[in-house]
């Protein structure tokens, strides 16, 4: 699934997509890490988040360019 | 939780994301795909070869023709006359072929009946030869305006369909000059502009995938030919045609394109291919 998408006649590349989904992915992950208190246990969690968020991206990519 | 633990948590997870990061990257930047691909088509242009009015146009805009089909037709009035007057000329050279022979004849009889040393005989020999030459001229020029009154029916040399019909009848189309093009049939091919980056990943020889920017069909094909080569636009030349060099200055500089021809399988019918429309190539 590298092809562009097309929207409205405009071409975008499929990362405009898959940015934005694996972005949502790692809000609610966080959410889910806050409510349940694990929040506090985590070691520097801006490195954990940007980690995770890049982590989402490669599987977002991954299942979607099969 | 103990400290240990929560550092390493959090570590795995950070190299977890340069790996993953790292494939992303090299999956769109060293996997040869490239969203730069052109639907291409062999096209005939028409140009007649004869001027004068168009009498009569037998296509439509986007209409199939078959090979040797006629297109339109000019004119032929001219050329019928000069096929006329052509016809005439030959007729008199004819005659005065004839009058030379006879003259020739006559000489050859005279000089038979005087045993002249120097016979004057030679001399209407070779008139006789000249107006036979004459005469032979004027019959292939002939055959040139016949081919011209031909060719006032422009016919198709492929067959395929018409694009772009701006002729009317009446227009006067010019010798040489294109006045239409065909679309030549089943001719229909894809070239990919791969950056140069991605080169070494294509082979001949190699399956693609193509995806049409019109219909959700994947198309397949194979890799028939790399480009081998592409103009350098930095450099030109002065007036005495030394080479003049635009210096480059730029932090980023963009891979160049090389053009890489894709042969299509069997297209399913309710695929419309339009030469010149988008695709998007991967290459297996």
């Amino acid at each position: 699934m590298f092809e562009e998408i097309a929207f409205g006649g405009m071409l975008f590349s499929p990362l405009v997509i898959f940015m934005p989904v694996a972005f949502l992915l790692s809000v609610i992950t966080r959410l889910v890490l806050y409510k349940t208190g694990l929040y506090q246990h985590v070691w520097r969690p801006a490195w954990l988040e940007v980690s995770l968020f890049v982590c989402y991206l490669a599987a977002v990519v991954f299942i979607a360019g099969r | 939780m103990g400290t240990v633990l929560r550092i390493i948590v959090t570590l795995l997870v950070v190299a977890l994301a340069v790996f993953a990061g790292r494939w992303v990257w090299d999956h769109y930047l060293y996997s040869p795909w490239t969203r730069d691909g052109r639907v291409r088509a062999d096209i005939t242009v028409v140009a007649p070869d004869v001027s004068g009015w168009v009498t009569q146009l037998s296509v439509r805009d986007n209409e199939y023709v078959q090979k040797g089909e006629v297109l339109f037709t000019i004119d032929d009035a001219r050329y019928q006359a000069a096929v006329d007057e052509q016809r005439a000329i030959i007729e008199h050279k004819q005659r005065v072929w004839e009058l030379a022979q006879s003259k020739y004849k006559q000489a050859l009889q005279s000089d038979n009946g005087e045993d002249d040393s120097s016979p004057n005989h030679e001399a209407y020999r070779i008139a006789a030869e000249v107006a036979k030459a004459d005469y032979k001229e004027a019959e292939s020029k002939l055959k040139t305006l016949l081919l011209d009154l031909q060719r006032t029916k422009v016919e198709a040399s492929q067959s395929g369909s018409v694009v772009n019909l701006d002729l009317r009848t009446g227009n006067y189309v010019q010798r040489g000059k294109p006045v239409l093009s065909l679309v030549n049939k089943d001719s229909f091919y894809v070239t990919g502009y791969f950056e140069e980056t991605k080169l070494p990943l294509v082979r001949i020889g190699q399956s693609a995938t193509v995806k049409l920017m019109s219909s959700e069909h994947t198309l397949t094909g194979k890799v028939v030919s790399i480009g081998q080569a592409i103009a350098n636009t930095s450099v030109g030349h002065n007036e005495q045609m030394l080479p003049k060099i635009q210096q480059t200055f730029n932090w980023v500089r963009l891979a160049q394109r090389i053009p890489v021809d894709i042969k299509l399988d069997p297209v399913p019918d309710n695929v419309r291919l339009v030469a010149g429309t988008t695709v998007s190539v991967h290459l297996n």
